[in-house]
């Protein structure tokens, strides 16, 4: 499978995919894009199987990148990782179709708890 | 309105035991001098208005990117990008949680990273602070709300 990355920090792209990796998830091409934009045009040049997105981003936030892809018809399996996980967020994520908002910071078993419904099937 | 002490703590001692390993923890420290290597800052804008700063000494920010890049401190160097990257998500993850602690709706921005202390706006107050020890070292993690006299 492979999974998009996206987010404006380096660093905590790395997290990410280091934390993958940790919840047993080693193993899945992964594509890095560092802002909404370029996640937008990666999720049509790569057609990834899932979407891990940061919300506050330049050039184009993970909410806008959600809306536009599922205005474009995309269905692509698509989930937050931010730094806000307030209830107020968590609905906002859910009603643009998000399938789940993970909070920074987080573990390898909040990552696994997610991601087993849509990696594991 | 303001985050109390003890909700800040919970959120950094969080951030650094998920990113930055348990095995150093966080220590309560008395306010002190602190050599300011490098600094960040969000600010929450909306039903609660706000700002959430970190100030750090050089040699813990550049450990703190290494360690969130999953680097080895005895072969690799870091570069000063990372270290902005590193120190800006840092308080990223602080801002955001605390926002998620105040009454909102409301917009956290991105962050503001500085070589050095990040300015302040001059109509803002501290309202919080808390000082902090990580492997020897002072941090400090504050934050400012607008001043009630000045609106």
């Amino acid at each position: 499978m492979k999974i998009l990355v996206a987010d404006d920090s380096r660093v905590m792209r790395q997290i990410v995919i280091r934390t993958l990796r940790q919840a047993g998830y080693a193993g899945h091409d992964i594509v890095e894009a560092e802002n909404g934009r370029d996640a937008l045009d990666k999720v049509r040049s790569e057609s990834p199987d899932l979407v891990l997105s940061d919300w506050n981003m330049p050039e184009m936030s993970g909410i806008d990148l959600l809306a536009t892809l599922r205005q474009s018809g995309s269905t692509v399996p698509f989930g937050f990782v931010t730094s806000e996980g307030s209830p107020d967020m968590r609905a906002r994520a859910s009603a643009g179709g998000a399938l789940f908002l993970i909070a920074k910071p987080f573990t390898p078993e909040a990552f696994d708890e997610v991601l087993a419904p849509v990696l594991k099937g | 309105m303001e985050p109390s002490l003890t909700d800040v703590r919970m959120v950094v001692e969080e951030v650094w035991t998920s990113f930055l390993g348990a095995e150093d923890p966080l220590l309560p420290m008395a306010p002190g001098t602190l050599d300011v290597g490098w600094s960040a800052a969000v600010t929450v804008s909306g039903e609660w208005q706000g700002a959430v700063s970190v100030e750090l000494p050089r040699s813990m920010a550049e450990e703190i990117a290494r360690r969130m890049l999953g680097l080895d401190d005895e072969v690799d160097s870091v570069g000063d990008d990372d270290v902005a990257d590193a120190v800006g998500e840092l308080v990223n993850m602080i801002g955001g949680n605390v926002k998620s602690l105040m009454p909102g709706p409301s917009a956290l921005s991105l962050p503001v990273v500085a070589a050095g202390r990040v300015a302040r706006a001059s109509d803002v107050i501290e309202a919080c602070r808390l000082d902090a020890s990580w492997a020897g070292a002072p941090l400090l993690v504050s934050v400012h709300v607008r001043h009630p006299e000045k609106g």
